[in-house]
């Protein structure tokens, strides 16, 4: 089978190349024919006209919108620089420690505007919190009940199946009350945005203290040299000081910053420790299983790597012929 | 998670007297989560951690220290990237950045003119210097 369309692969292709071998002779035939009509004059005309075109093409887009500046770097908004996140490297975990921290950042700070709505609370036992901080995290919050005899939908506190409240009702809420920008869902964020950790790092941390001179920032927007446009609903949000961690950080906003992305990074991928584990489990095993197999082999072809042919030629004698 | 965890778990658990637990081991204070052992343990070499609750408070007190103040917290991502900003290797961009401003806020640039390219060239080359650097001071 696989023979057969191997040839009949090669069949037309050296048909093809005998069609395209034919028109080139017949091109090359008719070319001497027809080649006075082509004057170099007429060539000369055809390609200054055409040079014509393309310059007012681009002076009448200058024309109707004034400046060409499209595809400018603003646009692009600037690329996040590389950031040596330990937890991204293959033999390393993440750094459960920052996670605590980055998860009461998330609460302290961007919970009041973003919701996590991926991110359940048994999702967060032993990997942030503890069994018992979970559940009275959990109870906290109000949830609906199951409707119950009659029908009604009553509130109960919130137990570790449950997932992380929203701050708003609904998108239209979230939209009103942040001038019109929804706040995205940050349970996959990381995943979502090309440069991942760097690009939301850089942005919490990004805003400088004055836009650059000549810079037109939009109404109800603050200037972020990372978020493409470089106007962005979100006014930053991280200053030095701002939480206040348990196990004694000192909060400056880049520290705040790593921790919420790496914190970010584990609801988007929180099968990552395990991941690499399997990964890990899975060289070990192959490694061994090909080790393996090359010694099984050697043992296997032994007899015929080892066998000596040797060609013992009858003895001259005089019996023969 | 390091090479040895590796191994030595797939030979924990192919040997015939490992024991299986659904629950996490009686000795283990309560506030630990069951599926808190595999993942803290994995992170025991990055850190010096404990689960999660418990009081390591002096150990973290004394490498508080070491760093600024409490209240007077400085972010060492401005400080580096402001050394960066002026050191020899960031200095053909804040040249630009520099003239740009100058150009734009004394009213000789073109119209329209805005520096955000070379805000940008200079903000890369400066991130880019203390991106190592910052990872080195930050927890
Ligand atoms: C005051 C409300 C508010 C708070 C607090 C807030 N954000 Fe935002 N955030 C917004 C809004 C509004 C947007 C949408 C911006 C836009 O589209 O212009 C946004 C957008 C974002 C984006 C998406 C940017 C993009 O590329 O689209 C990320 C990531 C983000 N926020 C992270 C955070 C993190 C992390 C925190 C906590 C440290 C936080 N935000 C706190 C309001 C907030």
């Amino acid at each position: 089978m696989l023979a057969r369309t191997a040839l009949r692969s090669t069949r037309t292709f050296a048909s093809a190349k005998n069609g395209a071998f034919k028109f080139a002779k017949r091109s090359a035939s008719t070319q001497s024919s027809g080649a006075a009509a082509e004057s170099p004059l007429r060539l000369n005309i055809a390609a200054a006209a055409a040079t014509a075109v393309a310059a007012g093409s681009i002076a009448w887009y200058y024309h109707l919108y004034g400046s060409a500046s499209a595809m400018t770097p603003a646009e692009e908004g600037l690329h996040a620089s590389k950031y040596p996140w330990v937890h991204q490297q293959w033999f390393k975990t993440f750094d459960h420690q920052a996670l605590r921290r980055g998860f009461q950042v998330y609460r302290e700070v961007c919970a009041s505007c973003h919701s996590l709505s991926r991110v359940p609370y048994r999702s967060l036992v032993g990997t942030i919190l503890t069994v018992d901080e979970a559940k009275a995290l959990a109870e906290e919050n109000e949830y609906d009940t199951e409707p119950n005899d009659q029908g009604e939908i009553e509130k109960r506190p919130g137990k570790l199946s449950d997932y992380l409240p929203d701050p708003y009702k609904n998108d239209e809420a979230a939209r009103f009350a942040n001038n019109g920008a929804l706040p995205p869902d940050l349970s996959l964020i990381v995943k979502a945005r090309h440069g991942g950790c760097d690009y939301i790092f850089s942005l919490l941390t990004g805003y400088p203290d004055e836009p650059p001179a000549g810079a037109t920032v939009g109404a109800g927007l603050n200037f972020n040299p990372y978020f493409p446009g470089t106007g962005i609903a979100m006014a930053r949000v991280l200053y030095d000081g701002l939480v206040d961690y348990e196990d004694g950080t000192p909060a400056s906003t880049s520290q705040m910053a790593k921790d919420v992305v790496e914190f970010l990074n584990w609801a988007a991928e929180p099968e990552m420790d395990d991941r690499k584990r399997m990964g890990m489990k899975v060289l070990v095993v192959t490694s061994v299983l090909f080790a393996m197999s090359v010694w099984v082999k050697r043992y296997k072809w032994a007899w015929l790597k080892s066998r000596k042919i040797v060609y013992d030629p009858p003895k001259e004698s005089a019996t023969r012929h | 998670m390091g090479f040895w965890d590796a191994v030595t778990e797939i030979i924990d658990a192919a040997t015939p007297w490992a024991t299986v637990e659904a629950e996490a081991p009686a000795d283990i204070p309560a506030e630990s989560a069951p599926a808190a052992e595999s993942t803290e343990e994995t992170t025991a070499e990055t850190e010096a951690e404990e689960p999660a609750a418990a009081a390591d408070e002096a150990e973290e007190e004394a490498e508080e220290e070491e760093e600024e103040d409490e209240d007077e917290i400085v972010d060492p991502k401005e400080t580096l990237e402001e050394e960066c900003r002026n050191s020899k290797e960031c200095a053909p961009a804040k040249h630009h950045y520099d003239e740009c401003v100058a150009r734009v806020t004394g009213g000789t640039g073109a119209e329209g003119e805005d520096c955000v390219e070379e805000f940008f060239h200079l903000a890369h080359c400066a991130t880019q210097c203390a991106a190592p650097k910052l990872w080195n001071v930050l927890k």
